[in-house]
């Protein structure tokens, strides 16, 4: 979030600052144009003189602070020791002292010339040659004036001796004699008293001032050159005329000064102005021709200086990125990519750089890749291990263990990871049978001729002694030495093997034994029936008692042959449809003597199972036995016999309040001869498992919380067909 | 032709703080007929290098400003609103050739020979009129104000550089002020 502020602001203060530049700049020219304009030109911009240079101050203010803004900014990544600053630094440097050096120098040169150029126009001749003009001028009028006050005087002397009364033909001759223009004699008060002038249209006398009156009555004469237009000038005289009454009359002469004459003298005066005007402002030009240049000059070179900041980050820039670039793929970012904006060398760095982080992130995913196909392989051989049903170890030179699976674990009973690199000694806490299975395999690898080997032992358990055929092979991978132990739990397997062993003993015998009992019964029946008559009564009563144990020993001994060879009958079973409520109600109908402790509750529409129904009977008959024999003792026997369906077929169980099952047998009881009766088979069991096994279905006994035993069998819906898996089957 | 003085005012102005060259001698400000009218007298002093400018042919540009405002309360001064105003430019220069000077203050001309002469005319206002009634209303304070000042802007332009911001060149009286109520 930050950082993207700080990219933002940077992209942002970037532009604006081009733009700033580039603004400045063209303000730049345009002020200098605008001042060389406004000082050589007397047009309009000599009122706004002092805004322009206002203007040219701002701007090299504003170059100033984006100066001192631009090498805060360089100090800032300089500190920061941020790559490519100080070589930015130093291009600042050079540029700045290749363009100041010259620009400086160019500015001195300048002002010098200026100065002395300015100084050059105001010479000392020139000065004189127009003061001496004017003066040539001056005297040139003074003449003038000084003739025009002679003839006033005579012609003054004229008029005072005449007192005819006609003073206005006197004054006109007067006036022609001395070929004055215009001549008018006053009263002292000012009034005409006389008027003569040359051009006869133009009667009015011009008018005199009151001051001119007054001066000349304190009898002095009065005598000024006038401006009366554009280049024209006049002569006036005023001088008094004694009266012999003793009043001062007043006679003004007015003569223009040649055309030619003021022309030239108005011209003399104006090019006298025009250089003391000059001369007057020239420290004014020197001033704003410097202040101009120097507000070039800085303009310039503050541009300069700013472009320079600008060129010299710009040249630079790649170098920052290429450190950073280099950074990251060293901190092992591949993935850093600098855009290629130039042409140049630096350019065919940035180019080449990105070439080689792409090579080594190209290297790096396949290197990925490579590595994640190894841990596939070896994810693989441990699924394969682990869904092993035989045991696996592997041990190394020094019989450390190095692997195992989990059916190892679950054969030894034991966690086996724990114990992986370490030897022998810490077996024996942990999995005392490993320690077993290590010692066969050390003495039997000792042997350097056998590359692999078999041999079957026997370890303890808690519940009886295990069986375990171990195959060891030797290991040779590269250098290393190591060993491999394959192993299987070979008890279930062995015991089968002598159940089978058992059935076929079991049946020669019931056959063997069976075939002289019926004779015997019937030979004992057929004693008692002949010899009881002849014999006295204490002789019939022991001759009827002993027939009887013989009839009822036969025919025990009949039952435990015929549960023989129930047992090791042939496993064919005739699997059909089977009601198996049906199936329970016919059975129990035989057990009428039974009826007051058996309850039987079964389900409605139970789905018909598959199984053999002969031999179905017989599953619930040993069933009803065991319970009828473990209700014996109790005070309020109770049988239950109840069916319900499941997912894929119905349960049939057998429940009773007996004692239960006895702890210690649990685990045994559907093993052939286990029994805890003194006269019991210890097959009845045996024969319900082997029988729903046939039938596919499967059998659980539990001693319920409530007490007693609890025998359930569940049995396969007919519709559903045969089990995928065909459960181990003990055959003979 | 009633002419009614609304005030005359004789100023001894030698104590004033700012350093003029130029100062109010006398105000006298008349109503005749709804029409006002400005007298006034000005002592005008040159600086050295304005008189010499002069006297060597520069034409001065002088100016004299009236104006007439309704102060608000609540805005600074120069903000006020302005209800009238007025402007007389002089031209004075000095003919070499004649060694005279010269006053032009519209198409009227005058002439002196002494620069003194010149400058007690320039310095005089006679019955200037400046504004008329109708712009007034009955009752209310205005403030009225005049000065004279060397317009240095129409000096040559050269010589407005090498002027400006230079107090030597800086010919102007202060604002003189007084209150009018119609
Ligand atoms: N309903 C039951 N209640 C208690 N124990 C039983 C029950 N059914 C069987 N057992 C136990 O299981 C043993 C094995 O039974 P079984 O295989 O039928 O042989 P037998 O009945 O000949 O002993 C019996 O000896 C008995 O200890
Ligand atoms: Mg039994």
């Amino acid at each position: 979030m930050n950082r993207a502020l700080i990219r933002v602001r940077k992209w942002f203060m970037d532009r604006s600052m081009r733009y700033v530049v580039a603004v400045a700049l063209i303000l730049g020219v345009a002020m200098l144009y605008l001042l060389s304009v406004a000082s050589t030109d007397t047009s309009q911009f000599a009122t706004h003189l002092p805004l322009l240079l206002g203007l040219g101050v701002a701007i090299v203010v504003i170059l100033m602070f984006l100066i001192g803004f631009q090498f805060a900014l360089m100090r800032r990544r300089l500190k920061a020791r941020v790559f490519g600053s100080k070589l930015t630094l130093r291009l600042v440097f050079v540029f700045s002292l290749v363009s100041v050096v010259p620009g400086v120098l160019m500015y001195g040169i300048s002002v010098q010339f200026l100065a002395g150029s300015i100084e050059s126009w105001f010479d000392v001749r020139v000065d004189s040659a127009l003061e001496g003009g004017l003066n040539l001028g001056r005297v040139n009028l003074e003449t003038g004036l000084q003739e025009l006050e002679q003839k006033a005087d005579s012609m003054a002397v004229h008029l005072s001796d005449e007192t005819s009364v006609s003073r206005v033909a006197v004054l006109n001759q007067l006036r022609e004699q001395a070929a004055v223009h215009e001549a008018a004699l006053l009263s002292p008060e000012g009034t005409i008293i006389a008027f003569s002038g040359l051009d006869t249209e133009e009667l009015m006398p011009v008018v005199t001032n009151p001051s001119i009156l007054r001066q000349v009555r304190l009898h002095r004469s009065y005598r000024a050159v006038e401006e009366i237009g554009y280049q024209q000038l006049q002569l006036r005289v005023a001088v008094p005329v004694s009266q012999p009454s003793g009043e001062t009359e007043i006679l003004q002469l007015v003569q223009p000064v040649s055309q030619k004459l003021a022309r030239d003298a108005a011209m003399v005066q104006e090019a006298y102005r025009d250089y003391q005007e000059l001369s007057l402002s020239r420290h004014g030009l020197k001033r704003l021709y410097t202040l101009a240049l120097t507000l070039s000059l800085g303009v310039a070179l503050l541009s300069v200086l700013l472009l320079a900041i600008m060129f010299s980050k710009r040249l630079s820039a790649p170098l920052g990125f290429l450190a950073a670039g280099t950074r990251a793929v060293a901190q092992g970012d591949f993935s850093q990519r600098q855009p290629v904006h130039r042409h140049d060398e630096l350019g065919v760095l940035t180019e080449s750089f990105n070439t080689m982080t792409r090579q080594l992130s190209d290297a790096q995913t396949a290197a990925q890749r490579h590595q994640e196909a190894l841990s596939a392989a070896k994810a693989y051989l441990e699924s394969v291990l682990a869904n092993l049903s035989a045991g696996v170890l592997s041990f190394d030179e020094h019989f450390r263990l190095r692997a195992t699976n989990l059916s190892a674990e679950n054969i030894l009973g034991a966690k086996l990871t724990p114990l992986i690199g370490t030897s022998m000694q810490h077996w024996q806490d942990n999995a005392p049978k490993l320690v077993s299975i290590g010692a066969v395999a050390r003495t039997r690898f000792a042997d350097q001729d056998e590359a692999t080997w078999e041999q079957q032992i026997e370890v303890e358990t808690q519940t009886g002694k295990q069986v375990l055929l171990l195959r060891g092979s030797r290991l040779l991978e590269g250098d290393e030495k190591g060993y491999v132990i394959v192993f299987d739990d070979v008890t279930n397997l062995l015991q089968a093997q002598r159940y089978a062993a058992w059935g076929e003993v079991a049946r020669r015998l019931a056959h063997e034994i069976k075939n002289p009992l019926t004779p015997i019964q019937l030979s004992a029946e057929r004693m008692q029936r002949r010899l009881s008559d002849k014999l006295d009564v204490a002789d019939s009563d022991v001759l009827s008692r002993s027939t009887q144990t013989i009839v009822n020993q036969v025919s025990a001994l009949k039952g435990m042959v015929n549960a023989f060879s129930e047992y090791a009958r042939s496993p064919d079973p005739d699997l059909a449809p089977v009601d198996l409520n049906g199936l329970v109600l016919d059975v129990l109908d035989l057990y009428e003597a039974m009826k007051p402790r058996l309850s039987v509750e079964l389900a409605d529409g139970l789905p018909a199972i598959s199984g053999d129904s002969a031999k179905l009977r017989q599953v619930l008959h040993n069933l009803l036995q065991n319970a009828e024999q473990a209700v014996a003792i109790s005070s309020q026997p109770q049988i239950i016999v109840s069916t319900s369906a499941t997912e894929n077929g119905a349960m049939l169980s057998v429940r009773d309040n007996g004692p239960g099952f006895p702890e210690q047998m649990m685990t045994r009881v559907f093993e052939p001869y286990v029994t805890s009766k003194s006269r019991g088979t210890g097959l009845g069991l045996a024969i319900v498992k082997k029988i729903v096994e046939e039938n596919n279905g499967t059998v659980r006994i539990s001693n319920p919380e409530a007490g007693g035993a609890l025998v359930e069998v569940c049995l396969i819906g007919a519709a559903s067909g045969t089990l995928d898996e065909q459960p181990l089957a003990m055959n003979h | 032709m009633q002419r009614l003085l609304v005030g005359v005012w004789l100023v001894l102005s030698c104590a004033l703080a700012r350093a003029d060259n130029i100062f109010v001698q006398s105000v006298e400000f008349a109503s005749n007929d709804g029409e006002y009218y400005l007298s006034a007298t000005f002592n005008i002093g040159l600086t050295p290098p304005v008189e010499n400018a002069l006297n060597k042919g520069v034409p001065l540009y002088f100016v004299v400003e009236f104006e007439l405002i309704y102060p608000r309360w609540y805005t600074l001064y120069f903000l006020n609103k302005r209800i009238a105003g007025f402007e007389q430019t002089y031209r004075l220069n000095y003919n070499a050739l004649t060694r005279q000077y010269r006053l032009s203050y519209g198409v009227l001309q005058q002439s002196f020979d002494t620069l003194t002469d010149a400058l007690d005319v320039l310095g005089g206002i006679r019955e200037q009129r400046v504004l008329t009634d109708s712009r007034l209303d009955e009752g209310r304070a205005y403030e009225a104000q005049v000065r004279m000042r060397l317009d240095p802007t129409r000096l040559p332009k050269p010589l407005q550089v090498y002027a400006f911001g230079s107090s030597m060149w800086d010919v102007s009286s202060s604002w003189f002020r007084w209150t009018v109520r119609p």
